[in-house]
């Protein structure tokens, strides 16, 4: 076969042997990326004992599945996980809802000054956590609502600098010409937002979504500033008070709840890959 | 546009529901703080903040005891993270709504406290109360610790010494005595503990088989002198506020002494280096629970959990070495009234009841082990423990107390700043042996010298 007759965009053959060396590097790679997982899972499972066996065993002598349902009697580890569940979704539905009409707004609109606030908005990032901590404190406790899940969760209603920033891209990415033929067909703004630009923002909304969750599921100083009270702790305070300098860590049990934890992560990153992927796939076809 | 409004009032109205339903779930109203003086003048709220710890937090359980008592005080347990400990009080100090009761559970110790002028003076509540700790039961020694120019600043709740804990089957192996309890016995000395420690000592690669005899990382690293008759700090430091006008950390006698401890791991090789022990468990305690350690000195709180261990477990003075005064650390929890706290009377009955006998016995059971201050309730500690002998324990606490001072993190001022500079400058001695006592002693007389003098001219 001449070379004008080969098949346009037909793949190279590829030798077994770089395929099955880039398998091993890739199981390799995957095996080491793994191994902490591993660890986890497998502390989570030893006794007592075997936690402070030098040197340490890498698979348990003994399966203590009991760990998992001790952690529930010793500490509060429902009301923990329940609590920081509450929260992470509250926030993650107020970032959502709040920073996509944000940026939506800033995308979309003209509007004197418009840059000049976008900047204004972007300049809050540069602002370290630690000098916001004493004046929101001031607001909150002024407000009487220290102590209770609102200062972890009512700021996110009103917008995050970060995701207004990532959303915007995005939308104005969107061409016009859907959004003039939206309004020729006589849809409102707010339609022309909820219909037509959230739909396409997919992607984009997943990726908020994962890290908003994230954030907000592993926030430790917030939650140790607004919450006194044992039954309001999220868990990653309530964990750490299984951390003492005074007594035998549990690292077993330190362990199953780092296990459950990462469930809901899991979770919604298993939701979120779908969109991630057709994400990709719009690209390419643009 | 009709519709858009619907929408956007719809939105709001979701807006304000969820506001309306978190509201609810809320926390109290400014100002709920109840100040009402009740009849006998003891009412209110007390706000005690303390640790999120098994160890700490039992003191809800005695809340109800303390009712019975008090019938209008109510005690507000506040929680958080000890490295997250300092960050939280301050935060709560500059909203206005400072704890009553606290103590120093996270990295600032007692002199800071006192330094800022944050502690209230307990002498006049406890004269008008003809209240004397010594009394009621705690060591004169224990009790004048946190009193300054004859004020009280705080009342000691618990009252940790330092024990030398060893592994008995390693002795065992070794066919070597064990160590005795008893602080007056004249043939326990370093040496002895070091020959002890060269016949303990597997020095291996396998983990399997290695053993340390001694692991000497015990007491923060500017008080390791003392234990040998060596001070770093001018005497006025204990008069004048934890202020030290000068210090020696390149005297001879002190090079000599973080000589004499960086090689105890890089000449003697009786102790593991620094990275064995980080990964043994770390500095803390939890090295010795590995089993590959025969002698560790630590805080009493290595007592806790030794029934769980796969050996036996035994407790010793600890040797003299050279200091016929000063021989163990204690490190002394006392509780104090903040300034600015709403209801310092009933802030004091707080820390009052937390002192009594029968509520020192039963937070033992409820904190799995914490010490008391008060020796009446000693007796019940002492029996805490399974697999430490009582008598043992109780020769080493009255030992303990007899020769020992207070950790320096607790009365120097802003020791965390010291503490950074000695930790960062000894470590290339102490910790990974690359340089000598000799070496590093100049930068860290230096250095300290220089921050002390930049703070007294502050």
């Amino acid at each position: 076969m001449s070379l004008q007759n080969k098949p346009v965009g037909m793949p190279k053959k590829k030798s077994h042997a770089g395929r099955y060396i880039s398998v091993a590097v890739l199981v390799i790679v995957t095996l080491i990326m793994l191994l902490p997982v591993f660890y986890m899972i497998s502390t989570a499972l030893k006794s007592n004992v075997e936690i402070r066996k030098v040197p340490p065993t890498i698979i348990p002598s003994q399966l203590h599945f009991e760990n998992f349902g001790l952690i529930f009697s010793k500490i509060r580890f429902g009301t923990y996980f329940f609590n920081s569940i509450f929260v992470a979704v509250l926030v993650l539905i107020g970032t959502l809802l709040s920073s996509s009409l944000v940026s939506f707004g800033f995308a979309r609109y003209k509007a004197r000054e418009k840059n000049l606030l976008f900047m204004l908005l972007l300049s809050t990032l540069m602002l370290p956590y630690p000098a916001l901590i004493i004046p929101q404190y001031l607001l909150f406790r002024n407000i009487g609502w220290v102590d209770s899940f609102l200062p972890l969760i009512v700021p996110s209603f009103f917008g995050s600098a970060y995701m207004i920033f990532l959303l915007k891209q995005f939308f104005s990415s969107l061409p016009n010409d859907l959004f003039d033929a939206a309004k020729i067909d006589g849809c409102s703004e707010f339609r022309t937002w909820w219909n037509i630009a959230l739909p396409l923002c997919k992607p984009a909304m997943a990726t908020v979504s994962i890290f908003t969750f994230l954030w907000t599921w592993n926030d430790f100083i917030t939650p140790v500033i607004y919450l006194n009270t044992d039954s309001k702790f999220t868990l990653p305070i309530g964990m750490s008070g299984m951390i003492s300098a005074f007594r035998l860590i549990p690292w077993n049990l330190i362990m199953v709840g780092s296990i459950y934890s990462l469930l809901p992560i899991f979770i919604l990153f298993f939701i979120a890959q779908k969109y991630f992927v057709e994400g990709i796939v719009l690209t390419g076809l643009k | 546009m009709v519709k858009s409004k619907k929408f956007l009032s719809a939105l709001l109205s979701v807006c304000m529901c969820s506001t309306l339903l978190l509201s609810s779930c809320g926390g109290n109203s400014p100002g709920s703080s109840d100040t009402a003086q009740g009849k006998d003048g003891v009412s209110g709220k007390v706000t005690y903040l303390t640790l999120n710890q098994e160890d700490r937090d039992y003191v809800t359980k005695l809340t109800p005891d303390f009712n019975q008592k008090f019938p209008d005080v109510k005690i507000e347990v506040v929680t958080a993270p000890y490295d997250q400990f300092d960050q939280k009080l301050q935060t709560m100090i500059a909203g206005n709504t400072p704890p009553d009761v606290t103590s120093h559970f996270g990295q600032a110790g007692f002199m800071e406290y006192y330094n800022k002028g944050m502690l209230l003076d307990l002498t006049p509540m406890m004269e008008a109360d003809k209240y004397d700790p010594v009394a009621v039961g705690i060591p004169k020694e224990i009790a004048d610790i946190y009193k300054i120019e004859d004020k009280y600043y705080g009342l000691p709740l618990n009252t940790y010494v330092s024990v030398l804990a060893y592994n008995q089957d390693l002795f065992d192996r070794a066919n070597i005595p064990y160590p005795t309890a008893d602080y007056e016995d004249k043939s326990w000395t370093w040496d002895k503990m070091l020959e002890y420690a060269k016949k303990l000592t597997v020095n291996s690669d396998n983990m399997e088989a290695a053993t340390y005899g001694l692991e000497w990382f015990w007491a923060e690293p500017d008080m390791r002198p003392l234990y040998f008759g060596a001070k770093v700090y001018s005497d006025d430091t204990w008069t004048n506020g934890g202020n030290p006008s000068e210090v020696y950390f390149n005297s001879p006698e002190v090079i000599n002494v973080y000589q004499k401890l960086s090689d105890l791991v890089f000449k003697d090789r009786v102790s593991p280096t620094d990275s064995i022990v980080q990964g043994l468990g770390g500095q803390s305690g939890e090295s010795f629970t590995s089993g590959k350690i025969a002698m560790k000195p630590a805080g009493a709180w290595i007592l806790s959990g030794t029934n769980e261990l796969p050996f036996k477990v035994g407790i010793a003075a600890i040797p003299n070495a050279g200091n016929d005064k000063i021989r163990d650390v204690l490190y002394v929890d006392p509780l104090f009234i903040l300034k600015g706290s709403k209801n310092p009377r009933a802030a004091y009955e707080w820390i009052k009841f937390n002192l009594e006998p029968e509520i020192q016995e039963k937070m033992i059971d409820l904190s799995g082990g914490n010490p008391p201050s008060n020796m009446k309730a000693f007796e019940k500690y002492c029996s805490f423990f399974p697999n430490i002998d009582p008598k043992d324990l109780k020769m080493v606490y009255d030992g303990g107390i007899k020769y020992g001072t207070e950790s320096y993190n607790h009365l120097v001022n802003n020791y965390s700043q010291i503490w950074t500079i000695v930790k960062n400058e000894t470590d290339p001695c102490l910790l990974t042996g690359k340089s000598t006592a000799a070496d590093v002693a100049p930068a860290v007389q230096e250095k300290v010298t220089k921050l002390l003098k930049d703070m007294n001219s502050k």
